[in-house]
Formats: structure tokens, sequence, C-alpha cells
């Protein structure tokens, strides 16, 4: 049987997901928490899903740098031989990282003519395709400046250290501003109120927080 | 906060995008594959397309 990453935890920490049926691999100062995965499986939306659980599972109960999914290993010995080359760096981000963790902050464009697919009909005339495509540049720069402006009411909100927020904006069709903020526990409830009153004071986006999850946005990927 | 038709599928979709694209990486021996896409290549535009799927996957988390 095979193993899939689930997370990395501090080593006193590594046997906080036994009764999740986690193995763990420990090195000196941090282990790595795995599934067992069959090889021959198929990962679907539902496995994300419960890699989600997992990981929540685990950071409700001690801090812990949240996995990408999709890691497998052959075995134990395998995960702990590229553990090992990430020792130092996992235990400096646990330190760095601590209890907080994350809010998902998305702005969600409340007009839904800015969500339309583009069009698919053909233009009658060449003019007419390159006024379309004008048009649609134009569309799309405004809607970036808006989004820039709504960052920046985020940000004074928030008022939180720069290091502790990551942003981009229009991302996605529907999405004004995907944001992520690193949060201690007892600053949430706050969070939320300012955000609340925020949101009445901006007409054109819905604001929509999630968390908190585990620090997915600040656990640094390589 | 409220949530509009128009919006609730973002929620669903910040997630996933945190779940792929974020987070430590060891690299193992294997990559899983979503929607039978490796996830080396796997963009968020893969997981939007069954969007729908991962809802009703979703709708205990």
């Amino acid at each position: 049987m095979t193993l899939l990453l689930r997370a990395i935890v501090a080593s006193s920490d590594a046997h906080v997901g036994a009764d999740l049926g986690l193995s763990a691999v420990s090195g000196a100062a941090v282990a790595a928490l795995a599934s067992p995965w069959e090889k021959a499986r198929v990962a679907g939306e539902p496995e994300l899903l419960d890699h989600h659980r997992t990981i929540q599972s685990v950071f409700e109960r001690v801090p812990c740098l949240p996995a990408r999914f999709g890691s497998v290993f052959a075995d134990e010995a395998a995960l702990h031989s590229r553990l090992a080359l990430r020792e130092v760096d996992f235990a400096s981000q646990l330190a760095r990282l601590g209890h907080r963790c994350e809010l998902a902050i998305t702005c969600a464009w409340r007009d839904k003519g800015v969500t339309s697919p583009v069009s698919i009909v053909p233009a009658s005339s060449g003019r007419a395709y390159l006024e379309r495509g004008l048009q649609r540049t134009r569309s799309d720069r405004e809607r970036e400046i808006r989004a820039e402006a709504i960052v920046a009411r985020l940000l004074s909100e928030l008022a939180t250290e720069q290091g502790s927020v990551r942003h981009r904006t229009c991302p996605r069709p529907a999405v004004a501003v995907s944001m992520s903020v690193l949060v201690t526990r007892d600053e949430i409830d706050g969070i939320g109120s300012r955000l609340e009153r925020l949101g009445e004071q901006l007409p054109d986006v819905t604001i929509v927080v999630q968390g908190p999850w585990a620090p997915y946005t600040f656990a640094v990927g390589e | 906060m409220t949530r509009e038709p128009a919006t609730l599928d973002v929620p669903l979709v910040e997630l996933v995008d945190r779940l792929l694209n974020r987070g430590v990486v060891l690299t193992g021996e294997l990559t899983i594959s979503v929607a039978g896409v490796d996830l080396i290549y796997l963009g968020l535009s893969v997981v939007l397309s069954s969007v729908d799927t991962i809802r009703r996957a979703g709708a205990e988390v």
C-alpha cells in the first residue's frame, strides 16, 4: 500500500492523527502524516475534499503545514528520505506560522453580466469583430481597476501586517478579488464584523469569508 | 456575508484552488491525476468544468 501525504507537523505531534488512520513518518524535528493509498486508485473531487477534511481534523488539534494534494510515496522509507531533504525548512515554517490559520476572503461580482461567457456568435464583419474585442478589453481593464480599489479597501479594513495577506485580482470571470489572510483565532470574529460593514459599502460585490482553514496559502510549496 | 446564486460556486472553487495549487510540496514517486489530468498540468479550469460534481461531494464540508 502506498502513502498519500496529508500534512507536516512537529515531531512531538507525530501521533496526533493515529485515530484518523494516518501514518506518521518522523524526522528529528518534524513528522509527515500520510494515509494509505491504493496505487491504482483514481482521484476525483471526493478525494480532494477528503484531503481537506483530513487536514482540517489535524489542524483542529495541532499546528500543521497542509500538503498540496497529490504526492504519493511507495512506502514509509521513501517518504522519510524525501522528508529529510526539507526538514529544516518545514520546521522553520511551522515555527513561523504557529497556531495561526487562514481566512479566505472572496469578493464576487454581483453583476451577472460580467460572468457571461464570451459570445460565440460570429461578428457580422471584421470591424464588428474588432470593436467587440476592444469593448471586452476596456471592460476587463475597468474591472481590474475596480478590483484594485476593492483590495485597497480590504487592506485598510483588515489593518494587518503585509506579510499576512496574499491576494489576486480578477482570477476568474466571476471573482473580483481572491484574498488569503493569516490570522489568530481570536481575530476571526472582529474581522468578520469589519468585513460585514465593508460589504454594505461595496454594492458591486458580494463578500464571502471561509475558514478558519489550515494555512494553505502561507505554507510555502517549494 | 450573504450568498447569492451567482456566487454559490465561489466558496468551493476557492477551496479547490488551495488544495491543488497551495500547501507544502514533498514530491512523491507518483502524482495523482484528477479528472484524468495529471496534477502537474492540472489548472483550475479543469476542476471548474466539474464543479457541479464537486458541489455535491462538498455538501458535507
